[in-house]
């Protein structure tokens, strides 16, 4: 069962943050392979798992980075706003020194400054075990 | 926001009516003005689109009578 364990400096001022890679989905990958595309390169991006988050979200930028293109439209709402639209996206997210691969659609939105350029949300927890350790400024996610 | 997919969410709403009497609880795949094919799962419909028209914009939608909306706490989202 794949699974990381993360400690932070302050994980209650911090938030359970960790470094991902996001990548094109397999089947963009394999549609690309098949008209001699080559994908660009993965994003390094620092993502936050957030229980607060019904999808995954990536920046606008990441997905612009990637070169990707919408396979669907959702609305989303959140503390300031209601039932905007956005683009969804085919996408992994790769956290490559835990040898943790997960695909999922993505929600692609403009997220505030540049510190966060992904939200890990329910779509993906939904598969997963997340505990946090306050005490000890750890969380795990297994998978 | 959703400028790219305009063509196929008015597909969408033109078909809707009847996407629902056949369809409801499934996933449809639009390209432009053409109902590709109704799935079973999301991914499958995404693989479908892929292979069929390659890295370029097309939509799949739940077919579904009522949207709802997806919810989101963080005030990181800058929407």
């Amino acid at each position: 069962m794949p699974s990381l364990t993360v400690q932070l400096a302050s994980l209650h001022q911090q938030g359970p943050v960790l470094e991902v890679r996001v990548a094109v989905g397999q089947d963009t990958e394999n549609a690309m392979a098949k008209r001699n595309d080559k994908p660009k390169d993965p994003v390094v991006a620092v993502a936050m798992i957030d229980t607060g988050a019904t999808g995954t979200v990536i920046n606008h930028d990441v997905a612009q980075r990637l070169g990707l293109q919408p396979v669907g439209v959702c609305d989303i709402n959140t503390p300031s706003s209601a039932g905007v639209p956005c683009h969804e996206y085919l996408v992994r997210l790769v956290m490559p020194r835990h040898n943790v691969v997960v695909e999922t659609v993505a929600i692609g939105a403009p997220l505030h400054g540049q510190h966060i350029q992904c939200l890990i949300g329910r779509d993906v927890l939904q598969h997963a075990v997340f505990i946090y350790t306050g005490y000890n400024n750890t969380f795990t996610l297994s998978f | 926001m959703t400028e790219l997919l305009k063509k196929e969410i008015e597909t969408y709403n033109v078909h809707k009516t009847e996407l629902l009497g056949k369809a409801k609880g499934k996933f449809v795949l639009i390209k432009d003005s053409e109902v590709v094919g109704v799935f079973d799962t999301k991914m499958d419909a995404i693989r479908q689109g892929y292979e069929r028209f390659g890295n370029v914009p097309f939509l799949v939608k739940l077919v579904v009578e009522v949207e709802v909306p997806l919810e989101f706490t963080s005030n990181l989202l800058a929407v």
